[in-house]
Order: structure tokens, then sequence, then C-alpha cells
């Protein structure tokens, strides 16, 4: 049996999608079977990320009405054959299906698959209430801003309403230089006002938009700063201990070297 | 061109629905039967409602006033021989054809049982469903679905075609992977040996 884990922030904008193909991607390359389920009914987009959407011919919604078989509807990756995406519908709303039918789709999948992540829409509506209805476990997605924090520490208020108690904080967008300036909430002050456990820090990283764009996920790039970041936090949910990110590597460059040969 | 029309047949009359609403369909109804109220009162009515404008509850409701006012017992059009010959959409030389002036945006779905023109763009994420013919003057970026209760001879043609999916009557065909160039020239997909083809379109191919 698997363990489903819904992505969500509640304030749109931070990164749930992103995080959730990265994170289901990176799974995939440590070798899980994974599905990423899109909740987003109407607003998807998880597919553009994957690069998938040209593949589309049966989503969540069929599932739900029983037009299709749960297998027909799921789309297997380009790049990894143990990684599968459910799509939702772009052309419904969100109150085509209900949090039930979610859960036994969720439940379904949980008997194929090793993670089921499902990417929550923004908000905390009709859509956020079907997203989490078949979660196991619940990651936050916040960014070093007053708003996505406000919202963040909503939502985990309605999750745990919910009885959902495993849930864990991934901060998004970090800018080192900024953070340390005093210009950003640092991290110590977000765990600290929002009470969780902390799962990853991702740094601010300019190519997350043109991997997006593309349809290839930041972990897939060796070279990404953003996609060692996910990968790391793949790891930590598959229980390893990994040491965050020293974000201070950021100062590379000629400059970067010298202040830190100076600092030694 | 009225909003309905009434053919008899052996098992009770037939009133064709045209586009129009459900105001216009009652009011032109209790007209005509006004007009000869002895011979509608007492017959069985079926309204055959191709475009399916008219939901159930209004169907309902006629049903009602059907009854209540001449008598008349209104049959539900189900299993009927003449609908089920017509199963497959064949006016794609000459037939039903809805026309849209606007941009088909992400999320908006546009089903017709006959042909679509669409004088505007069809953004990604927008889906087309016709049973016929579909031709866009514009963009086409998002799925069009030609054909769509089986007629394989049914095309897709449009300014420029970029589609992300593409299906001709129970036939997929999804867009490449890698980019490919723009066309400059309008295109027409159709279906060759149960494969969709893209052919460009050649003023002198088609004369």
């Amino acid at each position: 049996m698997g363990i489903s884990i819904v992505v969500t922030s509640g304030k749109g904008g931070v990164g749930k999608t992103t995080t959730t193909a990265n994170i289901g991607t990176a799974l995939a390359m440590l070798g899980k079977k994974v599905v990423v389920v899109d909740a987003d009914t109407g607003l998807r987009n998880l597919d553009l990320h994957l690069g998938l959407e040209n593949r589309i011919v049966y989503n969540l919604i069929d599932v739900a009405e029983g037009t299709c078989r749960l297998k027909q509807a799921l789309i297997k990756d380009k790049r990894f054959d143990n990684l599968f995406l459910l799509p939702t519908a772009q052309t419904k709303d969100k109150t085509a299906i209900t949090p039930s039918q979610m859960q036994n789709i969720v439940e379904t999948l949980k008997g194929e698959f090793d993670y089921v992540i499902i990417d929550c829409p923004a908000g905390i509506e009709h859509g956020f209430e079907n997203a989490v209805a078949g979660a196991d476990r619940a990651i936050i997605v916040t960014t070093p801003e007053v708003s996505a924090v406000r919202d963040a520490d909503r939502i985990i208020g309605k999750i745990e309403a919910k009885g959902l108690d495993d849930h864990q904080l991934i901060i998004n967008r970090i800018k080192y230089e900024m953070t340390k300036k005093g210009e950003m909430l640092n991290i110590e002050d977000m765990t600290d006002i929002l009470a969780i456990k902390l799962l990853g820090i991702v740094p601010d990283d300019e190519k997350i938009v043109v991997s997006t764009n593309r349809g290839e996920p930041a972990v897939t790039d060796d070279h990404s700063k953003a996609g060692q970041a996910y990968k790391n936090i793949a790891r930590r949910i598959l229980g390893e201990e990994v040491p965050f990110l020293d974000l201070e590597d950021e100062n590379t460059g000629f400059f970067g070297v010298l202040k830190k040969l100076f600092k030694r | 061109m009225s909003s309905i029309n009434i053919k008899g047949y052996r098992d009770g009359l037939k009133v064709y629905v045209n586009s129009c609403s459900y105001q216009q369909l009652r009011e032109e109804l209790a007209q005509r039967i006004m007009r000869a109220r002895d011979f509608f009162t007492g017959c069985r009515m079926y309204i055959v409602d191709e475009q399916k404008n008219i939901s159930l509850d209004c169907y309902r409701e006629i049903e009602n006033y059907l009854r209540e006012e001449f008598g008349i017992t209104l049959l539900y059009q189900k299993g009927d021989k003449e609908e089920k010959k017509e199963k497959i959409f064949s006016g794609i030389y000459e037939g039903r054809t809805k026309f849209f002036k606007n941009t088909i945006r992400s999320g908006q779905r546009i089903t017709y049982n006959g042909n679509i023109v669409v004088i505007g763009d069809i953004n990604s994420g927008a889906e087309i469903v016709a049973n016929g013919n579909i031709i866009v003057l514009g963009t086409l970026r998002g799925m069009a679905h030609a054909g769509y209760n089986g007629n394989k001879r049914a095309f897709v043609a449009a300014y420029i075609l970029q589609p992300s999916q593409l299906r001709i009557a129970d036939i997929i065909a999804r867009s490449p992977d890698e980019r490919t160039e723009k066309s400059s020239i309008p295109e027409v997909a159709r279906i060759k040996d149960d494969i969709i083809i893209i052919e460009p379109y050649l003023p002198n191919k088609y004369l």
C-alpha cells in the first residue's frame, strides 16, 4: 500500500505545482513508482510542468463519472517509466467531483503506486477539500513573504482540523542575499510561526521558469540548484537524513570566491 | 424560418425544434395548437430536439401544460428509429454549420452536432468537438475533434494548425514533443489509411 501526499499552500503562485512535479519526478528517479494527480480542475497546469499536455485523452473527472477506467486516464511520463500523471479536466469546474469520489480514486491509486502526490489548487474551497480528502500526509509550500506565511498558517489549521497531522513545510524561493540582509523573512522566523517540521528549503532559481516552459522538471537538470533541493526533499520523504543545502554556496563567481577566501 | 416544424407520422405528431429558447418553443407551440385546436386535441406528440436546447425540467413543464390544456400526450423521443439512422453525422459536404466569431479560450468547450467554423483563434486548453468538419480562420492551439460520432471523412482545417491534440472520429494524434517549425500556410488534417495526416492547403488541390 502506498502513501498519498497532498501538496498545498493556500496562497496561489508559491510553487505547489512546481513542487509536485519535481518531487514526483525525483521520487521516480529514486526508483519509486509514483503517480502525480492534478486536483486543480479547470486551471490545470501539472501536465505542462511535465510536458505531457498533448497526451491527455481522459482525466480525473472522466474517472469519477465512470466514462473511463482509471488505467485509461493515467499518462506515462516520457522520461521515466515509473512516473505517471493523472490529469484533470480543463473544461469543467471543481464541483465536478466530490471529496468521497476523490478519496476512492486515491485509495485505488495507493494500491498500485508507492507514492500518490496530489497537486492542490489555491484557496480553501471545494478544490482544496477534494485534494485533501484522500491524503495521508501533507506538504505545505510557502515563500518568505508574510502573505504566504499567513495563508500557510490558515491551511495548516484547516488540515489539522481534518485530522491530517502528518504535515511538513517546504520554504520555496529563498533568496539568500535578501534573508541575510533581513529584507526577507528568514527560515527561523517562519518555522517559529508555523511550528511544523521543515522538510526542505528551495532557493530561488530563474531556471525554474525555463524548465517549466519546456516541460522538464528542474530535478532532471544536474546543474540546477532548485533541482538539487527537490532531490534532497525526495530523499527526506523516503526517510533519509539529508543535511539542508548550504545556501551560502550561492556566492560563486569571482568575487564570491574571493570573499570566501578572505573570510577564512 | 419558424422555430418549430410539426410533421405527422404513423405513431403521432413530431415537433422538430430548431434553435430556439424554451420560451419561444412554448409560445409557438401554443399558437400552432390554437390555430387548429380540434385537430390537436387528444393526439400523441413527440418533441425532437436535436440541439438539446430544451432541458428536462422545461420538457416536463411543456408536458404538463399540453396535457392540461389540450389533452395531448407528450412522449419521449427515446429509441426512435429515425434518430438511429442518422447516428453518424453525414453533413460534411452540406449540412448544419455553426459559426463562432471570437477567440475560444482555455477551459471553453464547444460542441455541435454539425460543422463548426471559428473566425478567431482556439487557444491551448480549449476543446472544439463537432460531429462534422472544423474550420478555423485563425490559429488552432487547443484540442479539436472532428467527426465526433464516427464520420471518418471529416476534416480539420486551420490557418495555422498547431493543435496539442487532434482527433478525427476515433483516431487520436498528438503534436510532436520537440518543437517543429511553424507552417506559414494553412493546413488540413484528415484520415488516410487509419492515421491522421496533415497536408498543406494548396488551393488548386481542392478545386
